[in-house]
């Protein structure tokens, strides 16, 4: 972390990182300001143009029951920009980094037990596990939240796809934390032995302050590293579940909906503007996430350019 | 490192599955594999078609359409139904019916014989039927199809083994009677529930004998692997004029149907809303192949819960009925591939009545009268939250679902959620009746009689009730409708009845399958196009 | 070492045992009835309930879930629920086996593609071609297979009608070609990714400069020294991830109408057929456990530096 300073204009002026961050920027700027940016509303039906063509009022063209294709991608944007970020906040971020400080610094019996827990979640076919969350318990957690509707004065919940939400963010979570974890146990385990460290905690600065003054920034490189390039997965991920029928519920909009609807040969070959702009929407999300990841890993690790 | 662990995970799960695949190799699952060439020499005239894995090959278990459709070709019973929709002979050559309509007198045919040669004599029909009604049996419907015979309520509760009103005469004549002379019994023994099994089978292994049935139908099953494909070949034992297929192949793999059509995959296949614009261009290649079947038996519609707020005021149900455009649904989002329902039986059926549906029918497209209605019903300004359940998981409601449920929310303002629950779930809920409306589930009719329809569906003691409606009226209507004897009669009676159950607004009846366009290859002939399911593989032959 | 391998042997019984009373758990208290489900919407409240007692559905949950160990430890994973008549055993073994050559396809035509155009890359570093290989490496990693499945449809199968859309004749025939394609695609992007970033490790390394020094040809140089100090770490991220080839698995089958693992595993959660879905769990997780061990040993076979703990 030292001395980058100098470089930064550098790897801001990059065209990787310029090229990344304007696709990021856009697609989720326009996640952002859905709203705003979308010229009808992701339910606005008006069957008298249906599976039309791109065109003046509807220029990525509209679906089998006239909505705005268009719209329907921006307002799609903000389902993954959500979940993308709950999941890489819960599961990335607090819990695996926490879970690997804790586990790599104080060794032991906590140790063994993240990493004796993180066996049994990497044992388990995740996939399996979550379409199964999504069958059983999902049904009894819309009840739960039907029963907060009508008991509170909380509305929506459902209908927003709160509900949805939850179950795609908390399942990418559940299994996003062990691999990260494990990479900063690594990366603790290491740095433990470093001089300064071990004179920090012989000079008796207390665990919680030796980790973030001294372990946390030494580790954070690499766990930037991981995480950029996690986001493409993330992203990818939260696709594959809606695409499965097991993530966001329709009416809200998401890519992985859009994609699994429109993914039928005879709609591809008949009215190929439904499939292409949300394909190629998720694939250069996937991409900028990793090309950004990828200049980040040059930057920290000159050597592999 | 971390990938390192995926390169042994790799290698590992290769030896593993390696061995599974060998154990595979070694203990071959096939059910028969007396022919191994099948379908590839030329002269075996063969046709082929898309199907789903089936639930079930017990006839006695068969409730469901995907499995019906299979095992009317290998099993057959008494009666069957014509490509013209009558009940006509089958293993039984001719009846009887008593003058008081009680008894039904069956004189089975002499050259009725099994698939392995048997003869087909009238112990194998008690047998049968005796064992559809066991209790151990656990046929989903048998209550429905055989309830009506004396003596069944003490076979289906355990009590005893024997039906008191199914009498063997002799080796080649039975007598059923039934509790009382409803003229609709003949047409419940088409279902495959009342179809004659071999004893053999079942007793040699009661839990698998239907992956290799001894059956009396006009096809043997010869080969089915789960996933891929299920093979039907000619029975030469058949006892009527032979059919005209060496093979039926059932692919059961998936993909795309109609791609797969254009690649001389398959045989026939339907055409969804995606490609009928392509197809309905003269200049399409496929355009000249297709052909519009005649509407189906069945009916979509949306169901309520009626004792449920605000279901339980019949206004609010007339309301969203009236603010539906069907025609308009139908023929931009639908492409007029379904007819909009007005009614519940469906055009063509016996008792559907052309005047209520089509020239006055009750709900006419009217918002402001729906809007009134709502105003008058008890919740006026605060009509609760409606939810619409529907079957399946992500990205499967149906188009017309969208668009009616977009239009009571924007047109009556309502707060209209759809609920997408999985199957099993769907099941659950909809038994115990937790749903407060229910859509995306059809029914089909099993054979033809409007009791088919009214009396299972809307009846308040009938275990398909749903929505649970109970209507006193109706249900006297339907009970009178059983048992008379003249049909012009029962019409009268069926058309009444439909008529106040359409008013009350349990359901709202959305569409019959209506003209499907379906897309058969120049030189499969003889395929029927019927509104039921009925043994029809027979009369198909391929023209070379 | 003894000790540590029986130590983490002894964890096996105890990891599988927990995912499978999860799985099951979820099973038992979950919402929706196999009995139901077998026997369809028509059936009567009366045969539901025959069925759940025939199924032995209405016995004690511990009951259940003992009687379930106890079979399948003595190798009886039971009856499918919803195919009647079928063993889990025949049901899985086949669709099993399809998998597998799907997935070995994939895997080798990844290493088959990915390894050279890394080579090729990191030969050519800096020019347009390693720019090119670097970019579609970055493409298709971590893109779900259901981006490149479409498009690939629409062309070979849909446009120039050169492959079968989909279904499955085996390995061998055409209908393969393009479900292997696309599960190796995201494999080949890692492998050149790999590939690249260890041969440029080992291209400025000393021996390597040594080499040139004493007059070796490139090619020699690449051929006799790179290449065979690249390959050592490369040995070690060969293959597909377990997890991307399972989770590809499930789309690619499911594209492509295969009758493999992954669409069977998806099918028998909807219809709840708890014994299938048991079965599948079990088998999956036993071999992540089990690689999961090896790999650790091995960590510890190819660099001692690691202190096996735990």
């Amino acid at each position: 972390m030292i001395g980058h300073n100098s470089k930064n204009k550098k790897f801001w002026m990059r065209p990787k990182v310029i090229f990344a961050m304007f696709v990021l920027i856009m697609a989720y700027g326009g996640g952002i300001f859905s709203s705003v940016i979308a010229p009808y509303d992701y339910a606005e039906q008006d069957l008298s143009s249906v599976r039309q063509g791109p065109s003046m009022e509807h220029f990525l063209g509209t679906d089998f029951v006239g909505r705005d294709h268009f719209s329907r991608i921006i307002y799609s944007l903000r389902t993954n920009l959500i979940i993308t970020f709950a999941a890489v906040v819960t599961g990335g971020v607090v819990l695996g980094i926490f879970l690997g400080l804790m586990s790599g610094y104080c060794g032991g019996w906590i140790d063994s037990l993240v990493m004796r827990i993180g066996d049994i979640f990497l044992a388990f076919p995740g996939l399996l596990l979550v379409i199964l969350i999504a069958a059983t318990i999902r049904p009894r957690l819309i009840n739960w939240a039907r029963e907060i509707e009508d008991t509170t004065f909380i509305e929506g919940l459902v209908q927003w796809g709160v509900i949805d939400y939850v179950i795609v963010f908390g399942s990418l979570a559940a299994f996003g934390w062990v691999g990260i974890a494990r990479m900063v146990r690594g990366q603790v385990l290491q740095i433990r032995e470093f001089e300064y460290v071990v004179a920090g905690k012989a000079i008796g600065a207390s665990t919680p302050r030796v980790l973030l003054k001294h372990v946390f920034p030494n580790a954070l490189p690499p766990i930037i590293v991981v995480l950029t390039m996690g986001m493409g997965s993330i992203v990818g991920a939260e696709v594959i579940l809606s695409w499965l029928g097991i993530g966001i519920q329709p009416p809200t909009p998401s890519l992985g909906n859009m994609i699994r609807e429109a993914q039928n040969i005879s709609v591809l070959q008949n009215y190929p503007h439904m499939l292409i702009p949300p394909v190629l929407v998720v694939a250069l999300l996937i991409f900028a996430w990793n090309l950004l990841g990828d200049a980040i890993n040059d930057f920290f690790n000159p050597r592999s350019r | 490192m971390r990938n390192f662990r995926y390169f042994v995970s790799g290698l590992l799960i290769i030896l593993i599955i390696g061995c599974f695949g060998c154990i595979e190799n070694n203990t071959n699952v096939k059910i028969d594999s007396s022919n191994d060439t099948l379908g590839e020499s030329i002269e075996d005239s063969v046709f082929r078609r898309i199907w789903d894995d089936v639930p079930t090959l017990d006839p006695h278990h068969v409730s469901d359409t995907t499995s019906a459709t299979i095992v009317v070709e290998l099993f057959s019973g008494l009666v069957t139904i014509s490509p013209d929709l009558l009940v006509v002979p089958d293993l039984a050559e001719s009846w009887d019916i008593s003058a008081d309509g009680i008894t039904y007198t069956f004189y089975l045919r002499d050259n009725a014989k099994f698939q392995n040669g048997r003869k087909v004599t009238a112990y194998d029909v008690e047998y049968s039927l005796e064992r559809a009604l066991n209790p151990s049996t656990m046929s989903p419907t048998v209550k429905n199809f055989l309830g009506d015979i004396v003596g069944s309520d003490d076979v289906m509760n355990g009590i005893t083994k024997k039906i008191s009103g199914v009498k063997v005469l002799d080796e080649m004549t039975i007598s059923i009677s039934i509790d009382q002379p409803k003229a609709y019994f003949l047409s419940k023994l088409t279902y495959p529930v009342s179809f004659v099994v071999d004893r053999n089978d079942i007793e040699k292994n009661d839990n698998s004998w239907f992956l290799n049935p001894n059956g009396t139908g006009p096809f043997i099953l010869d080969k089915y692997v789960v996933g891929e494909e299920l093979i039907l070949r000619k029975n030469p034992n058949y006892y009527l004029n032979l059919p005209k297929l060496d093979y039926v192949i059932f692919k059961l793999s998936g993909g795309s149907a109609l791609a797969m059509y254009e690649n001389n995959e398959i045989d026939i296949t339907g055409v969804g809303v995606a490609d009928l614009d392509r197809i309905s261009n003269v200049d399409d290649p496929l355009n000249s192949e297709v052909v519009v079947a005649i509407p189906g038996f069945d009916l979509t519609y949306i169901g309520f819960n009626v004792s449920m707020p605000p279901f339980d005021d019949p206004n609010i149900r007339k309301a969203l009925a009236m603010s539906i455009n069907k025609q308009l649904i139908a023929s931009q989002v639908l492409l007029d591939l379904v007819v909009p329902a007005n009614g519940i039986l469906p055009p063509n059926f016996p008792g559907y009545n052309l005047e209520f549906n089509q020239i006055n029918p009750d709900y006419e497209y009217n918002l402001e009268l729906a809007r009134e209605l709502i105003l008058n019903s008890k919740y006026s300004n605060n009509v609760p939250r409606i939810i619409i359940t529907v079957p399946g998981m992500g990205g499967s409601v149906g188009l017309d679902l969208q668009v009616i449920t977009q239009s009571w929310i924007d047109e009556l303002l309502l707060n209209v959620e759809i609920e997408q629950v999985e199957w099993a779930t769907f099941l659950d809920d909809l038994n115990a009746r937790t749903f407060q409306s229910f859509a995306g589930m059809g029914w089909q009719a099993d054979y033809p009689d409007p009791e088919n329809f009214l009396d299972v569906n809307f009846h308040s003691k009938s275990p398909l009730n749903h929505t649970g409606y109970n209507n006193v009226n109706v249900d006297t209507l339907l009970e009178d409708a059983r048992i008379k004897q003249s049909w012009e009669e029962r019409k009268l009676l069926y058309n009444e009845a439909e008529k106040i159950i359409v008013q009350d607004a349990p359901i709202i009846p959305l569409w019959h399958s209506g003209e499907n366009m379906v897309l058969i290859k120049p030189h499969v002939k003889g395929y029927l196009l019927t509104p039921l399911i009925i043994p029809k593989l027979k009369y198909v032959y391929i023209e070379k | 070492m003894v000790a540590y391998v029986i130590k983490r042997v002894l964890w096996f019984p105890l990891v599988l045992a927990i995912i499978s009373f999860v799985t099951f758990t979820m099973g038992f208290y979950g919402p929706g009835d196999p009995a139901m489900v077998r026997l369809g919407p028509k059936a009567t409240p009366e045969s539901i309930e025959r069925m759940r007692e025939k199924m032995g559905l209405n016995d004690p949950f511990l009951y259940q879930y003992t009687n379930y160990v106890f079979d399948a430890l003595n190798g009886d994973f039971g009856e499918s629920y919803s195919f009647s008549g079928r063993t889990v055993a025949e049901l899985i073994t086949k669709k099993i086996g399809i998998s597998f050559q799907l997935g070995l396809a994939a895997m080798i035509i990844s290493i088959g593609i990915g390894i050279p155009l890394g080579v090729l890359a990191a030969i050519r570093q800096g020019t347009l071609m390693d720019t090119f290989l670097v970019g579609f490496g970055l493409f298709f990693y971590a893109t779900p297979v259901f981006i490149s499945a479409p498009l690939l449809i629409m062309f070979f199968g849909v446009k120039f009608h050169l492959l079968p859309t989909s279904g499955w004749d085996g390995i061998t025939s055409l209908s393969a070609i393009m479900p292997v394609i696309v599960l190796g695609f995201p494999g080949i992007a890692v492998m050149t990714r790999l590939t690249r970033a260890s041969f440029l490790e080992v291209i400025n390394q000393d021996f390597v400069r040594t080499a040139h020094a004493k007059g070796l040809s490139d090619f020699q140089v690449n051929t006799r020294h790179v290449m065979k100090n690249a390959l050592i770490p490369l040995i070690t991220v060969l293959g597909l991830s377990l997890a991307t080839l399972v989770e590809g698995a499930f789309i690619t089958e499911t594209i492509f109408g295969i009758p493999g693992i992954g669409r069977l595993a998806v099918d028998s959660i909807l219809s709840r057929d708890y014994p299938v879905i048991m079965a599948i769990t079990l088998i999956v997780a036993f071999a992540f456990s089990l690689t999961n061990l090896i790999v650790d040993l091995l960590y510890c076979y190819v660099d001692p530096r690691i202190r096996l703990t735990g």
